[in-house]
């Protein structure tokens, strides 16, 4: 790889400005807050960036497998007061498998299809997670114990610091795993896949192993920052680990504002859709229920109708006219 | 008996599913678009009929032929606006534009008329008919009289007349369609008006046993992708087969599963359609 200095030092400089956030806010403000969720939403961006983006399959459900991994870790710190750690490995464990299974019948599938597929799975999977109370807690949510010795063995902070730092490793690890693969043989079987699917196959690449193996990743990843939102947020339900618009569409649609595919572009889409939302929140929430999702449905409509292929394409647009 | 009576509480639904499928089908069949927010014009279309038989008091079920007139020029005017811009798009932009219509629709109910669940009362809706020790609920019986009602109807439409030919047309080829005259873009939102005007309608003929809310949408998306999936996506005659089949199948497994699990039965039929027959149980289409 031939590239720039300029780019190659790009990454790191974004990496140390991150690390140095914390120390310019109070530790449990608002803002903090806000850029952990942040953090952890480009990191589930990012993992959903691995098909999404370089297999070019749509993914309408992968609120499946970060709500197995909620579920999962913290079931298992309730039932057997079992380290999230450790919980995370059996999420990671768990939506993998659930990701590679899945896949096997709808990895042949295209694009509505696949959508369609997933979405339909994601929807099943909260109509499960509602319905088997004994072992979810059904529809009232399931609350994180708090443990009487938090700190790190727990994954329990009193300071939102410690989390900022989580997901910031948690971005960090996604994204690079993400740049492995799209610089790996796998990577270049996924473009050749979605570039054209069948001449694919003709130079001998196995399509469905391949989309396979990039969906256990996809999946395992998402399971992982599953477990991180439950430590982080304490308290869950079905209907908002499982949800369809509040976590499917919403990592598909950081990835498409910030560009499907890229290394940034789960980074940058959350930088933009984050912020927006909470901006939308202070605006709205007073006017009642509906209203800072209905900003939400515009959005996303607004961005489709004005450029699908994201912001980055917008700005290299803008800055090619300027040029010109 | 409970066995046959299952069958034919499946059939009753059944009916119903293929129209509110039809018009899901006749979208992506005419228009090539796979619409995510199809289910959110079902509950347009109940709101539709619970308002006017609130405030004028038409029973929904001729309350009906408002939602399909007032559910077709919304549509009209969805497809000129939005869908028309993204036919030639990247189907990621296809699909996100759908499931964005579909949030701004639910959400707009939700504003707009609340959250609560409502329903109607109508004079039938504790009446059943006995018929050899088979009960048939008359809500369900005049839902299921009055989709065939529509189901004929569009197939009047789609096979007798110009406009239907002409739809047909644009459907099979439209740029032969564009060369013998016919203006597809208005063909395109007639049909998208057609479809989602259906789905409405067949919104309006359940509302006597069922409540609306604005999310009732979520309980049909998966199922009325179920049937035209199983029929074959874009075949008018495979959703009606394929609407038969999802109302016995639920209403069967509603034997032994829990309600909310029958969804799963459903996504289980869907996935396996999709893996290995996903150009449905028909090979011949309209």
């Amino acid at each position: 790889m031939n590239t720039q200095p300029i780019q190659k030092y790009c990454p790191l400089a974004l990496f140390i400005l991150l690390c140095s956030i914390p120390w310019l806010l109070t530790d449990q403000g608002y803002a903090i807050r806000v850029l952990t969720l942040l953090l952890l939403f480009a990191a589930m961006a990012q993992s959903w960036n691995i098909v999404g983006g370089l297999a070019n399959q749509i993914s309408l459900g992968h609120a499946a497998f970060f709500g197995i991994g909620a579920y999962a870790s913290t079931i298992l710190l309730i039932r057997f007061n079992l380290s999230p750690w450790l919980g995370i490995l059996v999420a990671m464990i768990l939506a993998g498998l659930t990701g590679g299974l899945l896949s096997l019948p709808t990895m042949k599938l295209r694009g509505h299809y696949f959508a369609l597929a997933t979405l339909a799975f994601g929807e099943v999977m909260r109509a499960i997670a509602n319905t088997w109370s004994s072992v979810t807690g059904g529809p009232v949510g399931i609350s994180v114990p708090f443990s009487p010795n938090a700190g790190l063995g727990m994954m329990q902070f009193k300071s939102t610091i410690p989390y900022y730092f989580m997901m910031l490793a948690a971005l960090t690890i996604t994204t690079f795993i993400f740049w492995k693969i799209s610089h790996s043989k796998l990577g270049y079987e996924l473009r050749a896949v979605k570039a054209n699917v069948d001449s694919a196959e003709v130079i001998g690449i196995d399509t469905t192993r391949t989309k396979i193996i990039a969906s256990v990743i996809s999946a395992a990843l998402m399971g992982a920052c599953g477990v991180l939102y439950a430590q982080f947020n304490f308290f869950f339900d079905p209907d908002s680990a499982f949800s369809l618009v509040g976590i499917s569409i919403r990592v598909a649609l950081i990835c498409i504002i910030g560009g499907i595919g890229t290394v940034f572009g789960p980074l940058i889409g959350a930088c933009f859709l984050l912020p927006l939302e909470e901006i939308f929140n202070a605006f709205l929430s007073g006017k009642g229920a509906g209203y800072s999702q209905l900003a939400y449905g515009v959005i996303l409509i607004g961005i489709i109708l004005l450029e699908p292929r994201g912001l980055t394409t917008l700005f290299k647009q803008a800055v090619q006219r300027i040029k010109a | 008996m409970s066995f046959l009576q299952a069958i034919l509480d499946g059939l009753m639904l059944g009916g119903v599913y293929a129209v509110i499928s039809i018009g899901l089908t006749l979208v992506f069949g005419v228009v090539s678009i796979v619409n995510f927010a199809q289910a959110e014009f079902l509950m347009l279309g109940m709101y539709v009929a619970y308002f006017v038989w609130r405030y004028l008091g038409l029973d929904p079920i001729l309350g009906s032929l408002i939602s399909f007139a007032a559910v077709f020029v919304l549509g009209f005017f969805v497809q000129q606006f939005l869908i028309r811009r993204v036919l030639k798009a990247p189907e990621v932009a296809q699909i996100f534009l759908t499931v964005g219509i579909l949030i701004c629709l639910e959400n707009l109910a939700l504003i707009f008329f609340g959250s609560e669940y409502r329903s109607v009362q109508t004079s039938y809706q504790n009446e059943a008919l006995e018929f050899l020790g088979l009960i048939i609920s008359m809500p369900y019986l005049i839902a299921f009289i009055a989709s065939g009602i529509a189901g004929g109807f569009i197939w009047w439409v789609l096979t007798k007349t110009w406009w239907g030919r002409a739809v047909r047309a644009t459907a099979q080829n439209p740029m032969a369609a564009k060369l013998m005259g016919i203006n597809t873009d208005q063909m395109y939102r007639i049909a998208f008006g057609l479809g989602v005007g259906l789905t409405a309608f067949g919104g309006a003929i359940i509302l006597p046993y069922l409540t609306v809310s604005p999310s009732v949408g979520g309980q049909f998306g998966v199922l009325m992708f179920t049937v035209v999936v199983l029929g074959g996506l874009g075949n008018v005659l495979g959703a009606v087969v394929g609407g038969i089949a999802v109302g016995v199948i639920q209403s069967l497994s509603g034997l032994f599963l829990p309600i909310q699990l029958q969804n799963i039965a459903l996504f289980i039929i869907f996935i396996a359609t999709l893996a290995f027959r996903p150009e449905g149980l028909l090979r011949k289409s309209l």
